[in-house]
């Protein structure tokens, strides 16, 4: 157990709460197509900051806070105008937004530090990058009230928010305020990324609201989940970081925060049980063996048929060019090993086993294509080559007809009659 | 006819532009109560756009729109919808029930939750449509046939009067098109009114009573009877009208060659 020291606790209760909100509120943002709009955002808070500081001259979180606030604001309204009626791509008016009003910020932090290097470069640095070390217990606890507010307004809006996000032609339809609706969410974005701006600061801001929940994403396939997670992954990665910074002084918090973050969004990526790579690289490796498997015992029965009283060659296999020698000789033994075919004196023999899933699979490959042959208004999304029954895919009726006229035309494969449809 | 309802939907001096484009121009329609209505036209020719324009999705230049006789009203009396598939992210975190039961958000009003009476009715809409069995199913996970059938799910969960269908046949399998038709006629059955824009010439007069031949302005709008002829259709196509009946012939006459088995392609799909 580390031992947490009260400056420690404090600033693990403010990053915590703000992992918390971040993530139920970046799942929206992610949902709504805001991630981008939302790093513009953070990087528009910069000259705010710096007005700020230059009208007040106080280094004073609220006053500061303010002053993000305001021009993060314009900049969004900023990208909402240019980008109205397809005036401008939005793509190219986030970027345009976001650097120019970053380059004002970094000029207006220069002019700052020539003109009062002292009272003004700890300050102001921070927030560039974040600095949360010397969070005060107060503000810690502004981020925590604001936190749960955020989570009371998800909750209370989730509803609206989900068909607002999925379909908001539909949500108009029905009679929601979709503008006031999208307002809201924009407001709740704007906030907490001004609340992370003190932790993480300006440039990394975005990141909290962002990985997290794209981490989440990976894992659960439904609304409320994803915004349960993705607030735990927030949590945990501010904890990790925070905990991390405590451990070694020299290493920044908020880089840490959103360092913890990406470390779970790669975990999530490589090992997620459904859309993670190794899953998928997993189950593409197997689909790929059993289609090599069924391919071998689909040309052996080919060869038979073509030619039922002869045993099918290595020689005959090899000619059709679809393995190399040794890959053949692979499949085949592989084959063997599986008790679908034996080495007879003459050739390659299929045994019971094997010819019957032979058969199979030969009559499903025969009836897909009979039936992108013989439907032209089809469901492409049924067909499934890798499937050897075909009874649950397609309605019980249109197999028989698709059997029928491959029986007409001499191409049902024998054996096969038995199998289920 | 004194005494007879109010049309379902009424168009008046409708004109939609894009800067200046025009997309409609000066529609002036009325849809009879009760009916199975197609919309029927060339790509490009406004029929979406009208859709939208009679939802209030798109501002008209000028005109207006009357539903049963009255101002456009949204949620509780307004219209059901089943915009195009490629509309929506099939990607998003939702399972089917979940979309179905967005068709029962309007009555439920702000912050409350569906409960088991907007269940039961979003799962008698999917039972409509042939998919109860799927209600848990991720929608990403689904066929195109069985998506436009979710999107019809959740139109029926709205339980409208009138209801308005952008495509909902483009690139439906055998099966959901039947279905789908099927509910069509079970909505007409109940007296609503369903405006359907469709894109196959040869259905139109097999599925509806009353069509609407679109091309930028209305070309001709009445009973199938009397509206569907070639001249009308001449109107509204122009010359591609001729392509379309060589594609019909050509395809009458061709024949399909044999086929043998093949070894299944290689893995890369």
């Amino acid at each position: 157990m580390i031992p947490v020291e009260y400056n420690t606790a404090v600033v693990l209760l403010g990053t915590a709460a703000l992992g918390l909100a971040a993530g139920s509120t970046g799942s929206l943002a992610l949902l709504r197509g805001r991630a981008l709009l939302s790093d513009a955002l953070a990087h528009a808070t910069l000259p705010g900051i710096c007005l700020a500081f230059l009208l007040t001259g106080s280094r004073s979180h609220p006053a500061l806070l303010l002053g993000a606030l305001a021009t993060g604001a314009l900049g969004v309204v900023l990208v909402a105008a240019l980008s109205r009626r397809g005036r401008i791509k939005e793509d190219a008016a986030i970027g345009a937004v976001l650097a120019c009003f970053f380059g004002a910020g970094i000029a207006l932090s220069g002019a700052i530090q020539r003109r009062s290097p002292d009272a003004a470069q700890a300050g102001l640095d921070g927030f560039l990058l974040g600095q949360p070390a010397g969070m005060l217990l107060s503000e810690a606890l502004t981020i925590a009230g604001v936190a749960v507010a955020t989570l009371l307004l998800v909750a209370l809006l989730a509803k609206e928010w989900k068909l607002v996000c999925f379909d908001p032609d539909f949500a108009a339809i029905e009679g929601w305020p979709v503008r006031l609706l999208d307002l809201l969410l924009m407001l709740l974005i704007t906030t907490t990324v001004v609340l992370a701006l003190p932790a993480v600061g300006v440039v990394l801001a975005a990141a909290i609201l962002i990985i997290p929940a794209t981490a989440a994403r990976l894992w659960v396939d439904r609304l409320v989940p994803m915004l349960i997670l993705a607030s735990s992954f927030g949590v945990l990665a501010s904890v990790t970081g925070t905990l991390l910074s405590a451990r070694f002084p020299a290493l920044p918090t908020g880089p840490l925060i959103v360092l913890a973050a990406g470390c779970l969004f790669l975990i999530s990526l490589l090992v997620s049980p459904r859309r993670g790579i190794v899953a998928r690289a997993t189950a593409e490796r197997r689909r790929r063996r059993e289609r090599e498997r069924r391919r071998l015992l689909g040309t052996i029965f080919t060869e038979q048929e073509a030619a039922p009283e002869s045993p099918v060659s290595e020689g005959a296999l090899a000619r059709r060019r679809v393995w190399g020698p040794g890959r053949l000789r692979a499949h085949l033994e592989d084959a063997r090993r599986r008790g679908w075919i034996r080495w007879g004196p003459r050739g390659i023999e299929l045994t019971d086993a094997g010819r019957q899933r032979a058969a199979r699979i030969v009559r499903a490959s025969r009836i897909w294509e009979q039936y992108l042959l013989s439907q032209a208004q089809i469901d492409r999304d049924l067909i499934d080559l890798d499937a050897e029954e075909i009874g649950h895919l397609l309605p019980p009726h249109l197999v028989a007809e698709l059997e029928r006229s491959l029986a007409d035309r001499g191409l049902l494969p024998l054996g096969s009659e038995g199998s289920p449809a | 006819m004194s005494g007879a309802p109010p049309p379902a939907i009424e168009v008046h001096d409708l004109t939609v532009s894009y800067h200046a484009k025009p997309v409609l121009w000066d529609i002036d329609v009325e849809i009879p109560a009760g009916q199975l209505v197609g919309v029927v036209g060339p790509n490009g020719a406004g029929k979406s756009t009208l859709l939208r324009a009679i939802l209030g999705l798109v501002r008209p230049a000028s005109g207006w729109v009357r539903i049963d006789g009255e101002p456009r009203r949204r949620g509780r009396h307004g219209c059901g919808y089943v915009p195009q598939r490629e509309s929506v992210d099939w990607d998003f975190p939702v399972d089917v029930l979940d979309v179905v039961l967005m068709g029962t958000y309007g009555n439920l009003g702000w912050f409350r939750r569906p409960g088991r009476r907007e269940r039961e009715r979003a799962m008698h809409a999917l039972e409509q449509v042939g998919m109860q069995d799927l209600a848990r199913r991720q929608i990403a996970e689904l066929s195109g046939g069985q998506q436009q059938r979710v999107f019809l799910a959740r139109a029926l969960a709205q339980d409208a009067p009138v209801y308005l269908m952008d495509e909902p046949f483009s690139g439906v399998d055998a099966a959901t098109e039947a279905a789908i038709f099927e509910v069509l006629r079970t909505l007409r059955a109940a007296g609503r009114t369903v405006v359907v824009v469709h894109h196959d010439l040869q259905t139109v007069e097999e599925y509806f009573d009353h069509v609407l031949l679109l091309n930028l302005r209305l070309v001709a709008a009445g009973p199938i009877r009397d509206t569907f002829t070639r001249e009308n259709l001449l109107a509204t196509y122009g010359g591609r009208l001729t392509l379309l009946d060589e594609a019909a012939e050509a395809v009458r006459r061709g024949s399909v060659d044999t086929t043998a088995w093949r070894p299944p392609p290689d893995g890369a799909s």
